[in-house]
């Protein structure tokens, strides 16, 4: 493993009594895409202000290449942000936004011109290059933000909540040109969100923060897969958490059905224990070796290529849920309060403290 | 659906009415004197004539016209820089004491205008608290004169008017997002440099509509030159009371009113405008 672009060592923040973020440690590699995931409060924000310059870290250290950036003022880390309301200067055209940062770089007149022109030509915008940000629609006003920070060419691009004001549409679309654009300029990209599906489909790794400590860290299929906590395994995707007690060698449920874990799934060790399992896990017609719960339909969802079944069970408080593909739930005329068996094999099989 | 809810536009009728009864009509009646000639034991002689609009120009009285556009400008400016700062500086305080710190800028225009500007004169007086303190401090010399200057008026004006340039500069700063200059410092610009290129020119319009304020209201202002100024010299506000009250010369007062609104109200056009503009660049149509 090569030296870390990016090391995070022991970084903690202090806004008066409050912990915003604590004791976190994180490498970040040359050209990664790095996701900070977490709900609102989880430090992610607090944390990307403090690599930008922003925050001053209250104890540990921020190592860029091996040298500590914790005191080198914001204007002079080669670390740009794109802010979350994008904070483009509405008294200034696209062109002239974009300028700024190479102005205050001193470069040449014509060298501003042309690498201003170059990115409006990558992100298609050079027709409103004479335009006012308060002329652009909100995707272009994304792009252009984009732009002003990329056409910096810092060593890190650090994206506050990047896709959070587009429509839902257009956020599909700009996940996978932000995965382009990183790939094209070969810039360590840091985004910050509290999305998870987003940062499932963009990032090369995710950090899970929550309450400013880090959880977990890992691949997008790491960290849905083997999620190593029940918030990790509620915050990533849709899982379902059933009240186990140990029996024996495995677990029984609220049913009295036996539950059985792969020592791989054991997570938890505590007195009280939840039985985790993905929805897509959830298998028809289950053969006995499998755990296995019956419930009545409650509710019935389409969504085109699946059908997400809940069902009510004494295995479980909630209901659980069960995604099946349409070919599978093909055939079986499912309707409401119907009786439905699933099962689900012990290596998809986690045990969480409750 | 009564005709108000068809039409709330006709709610401005009542404004409109009691503005036209009781200023438009009075004020075109006072300006048209200016066309008149001057009754030679005072009162007004019904002949047409222009010699009133034209004696303004002359040199006598555009050299008062200039000295009042000195001074008001000089207020103005004075007043838009202190009132920025305060406004710049009220704004970086937390958001929960900003009312107050606003309301303590506007107490001063709770009092009356004549005593704030006799306080004025308490400070400012021969044997008043500033030459007290100076004495006080051990200075034995001779001090300069303070009131009946220029300077006295320059700073009773700027006193008076400085509210309206806080309010009208605390408005578009408190409205900046702040990462708008964390978004400058973060290009590489260092603090003067932000506050150059883009906290300045997107606050500009509040500067200019305050020194304009400022700027009208000073030119036009007769009481404090009267008080502060001590009759040392004119501004055009004085020279117009003299013309209606002691010179009994109501056609030439007409017409120096009628120059003194014509610049007031080509100032605050081009002011509109240039808001309008400034916000329009902000809000314009593809």
């Amino acid at each position: 493993m090569s030296k870390p672009l990016l090391s995070l060592q022991n970084v903690e923040k202090q806004f008066g009594t409050f912990k915003a973020v604590d004791q976190v440690s994180i490498d970040i590699n040359e050209n990664e895409f790095f996701a900070l995931l977490g709900a609102s409060g989880s430090g992610k924000t607090t944390l990307l202000r403090m690599i930008a310059g922003f925050e001053d870290l209250t104890s540990g250290a921020l190592l860029l290449d091996g040298d500590d950036i914790s005191a080198v003022p914001a204007h002079r880390r080669p670390v740009n942000l794109m802010f979350q309301s994008y904070a483009l200067f509405p008294h200034l055209t696209v062109a002239r936004n974009i300028a700024y940062g190479l102005e205050m770089e001193r470069l040449p007149r014509k060298e501003i011109t042309a690498r201003v022109d170059e990115i409006l030509e990558t992100i298609q915008l050079s027709h409103v290059a004479a335009r006012k940000p308060d002329q652009l629609s909100g995707g272009q006003r994304q792009r252009v933000a984009l732009a002003r920070a990329l056409v910096k060419r810092p060593r890190i691009l650090l994206l506050d909540e990047p896709l959070g004001a587009l429509d839902k549409k257009l956020r599909g679309e700009m996940q996978l040109e932000l995965k382009r654009i990183q790939d094209e300029f070969k810039i360590t990209f840091i985004v910050v969100t509290h999305d998870q599906e987003e940062a499932l489909v963009m990032a090369d790794r995710i950090a899970i923060l929550k309450d400013g400590k880090l959880l977990q860290i890992g691949s997008p299929s790491e960290v849905y897969e083997h999620p190593n906590s029940r918030f990790s395994a509620e915050f990533i995707g849709v899982m379902n958490f059933l009240p186990v007690v140990r029996s024996g060698d495995g677990y029984q449920d609220r049913n009295g059905a036996a539950i059985t874990a792969t020592d791989r799934g054991v997570l938890g060790h505590g007195a009280t224990l939840v039985a985790a399992v993905r929805p897509e896990r959830m298998l028809l017609n289950p053969e006995p070796h499998l755990n296995q719960l019956t419930g009545r339909i409650s509710a019935l969802a389409y969504h085109g290529l699946d059908l997400q079944v809940h069902l009510e069970t004494p295995s479980s408080p909630q209901p659980v849920m069960v995604r099946l593909t349409a070919d599978a739930a093909e055939g079986l005329n499912l309707s409401i309060g119907d009786t439905l068996a699933v099962g689900w094999s012990a290596k998809d099989t986690r045990i969480f403290d409750a | 659906m009564t005709t108000i809810e068809r039409r709330p536009e006709f709610l401005i009728a009542p404004a409109l009415a009691w503005l036209t009864v009781f200023m438009v009509i009075p004020c075109l009646l006072i300006l048209a004197l200016a066309f008149f000639r001057r009754g030679t034991y005072g009162g007004v002689e019904y002949t047409f004539t222009l010699e009133n609009l034209a004696l303004v120009f002359d040199p006598l009285y555009a050299g008062i016209f200039l000295k009042s556009a000195t001074i008001a400008g000089t207020s103005a400016m004075i007043a838009a820089v202190i009132g920025y700062m305060a406004a710049y500086a009220i704004v970086s305080m937390p958001k929960r004491t900003q009312p107050a710190l606003l309301f303590f800028a506007v107490l001063p225009f709770w009092s009356n205008y004549l005593v704030r500007t006799y306080a004025w004169i308490v400070l400012l007086n021969r044997e008043g608290l500033i030459t007290g303190i100076a004495r006080w401090m051990g200075y034995e010399g001779e001090l300069p004169r303070l009131l009946y200057t220029e300077g006295a008026v320059v700073i009773g004006l700027v006193y008076n008017y400085l509210p309206f340039v806080i309010l009208a500069c605390y408005a578009p700063l408190s409205r900046l997002n702040p990462e708008i200059s964390e978004a400058s410092r973060d290009l590489g610009a260092t603090g003067w440099t932000t506050f150059r290129r883009v906290i300045l020119p997107m606050t500009v319009t509040g500067i200019a509509t305050g020194f304009v304020f400022v700027f009208v209201l000073s030119i036009g202002n007769f009481v404090t030159p009267a008080l502060l100024g001590g009759g040392q010299f004119q501004m055009i506000g004085n020279l117009v009371y003299a013309q209606f009250l002691t010179a009994n010369d109501w056609p030439f007062g007409a017409a120096l009113s009628m120059i003194l609104i014509a610049i007031m109200m080509g100032l605050l056009t081009i002011q509109t405008f240039a808001t309008e503009r400034a916000s329009g660049a902000r809000h314009g149509t593809d």
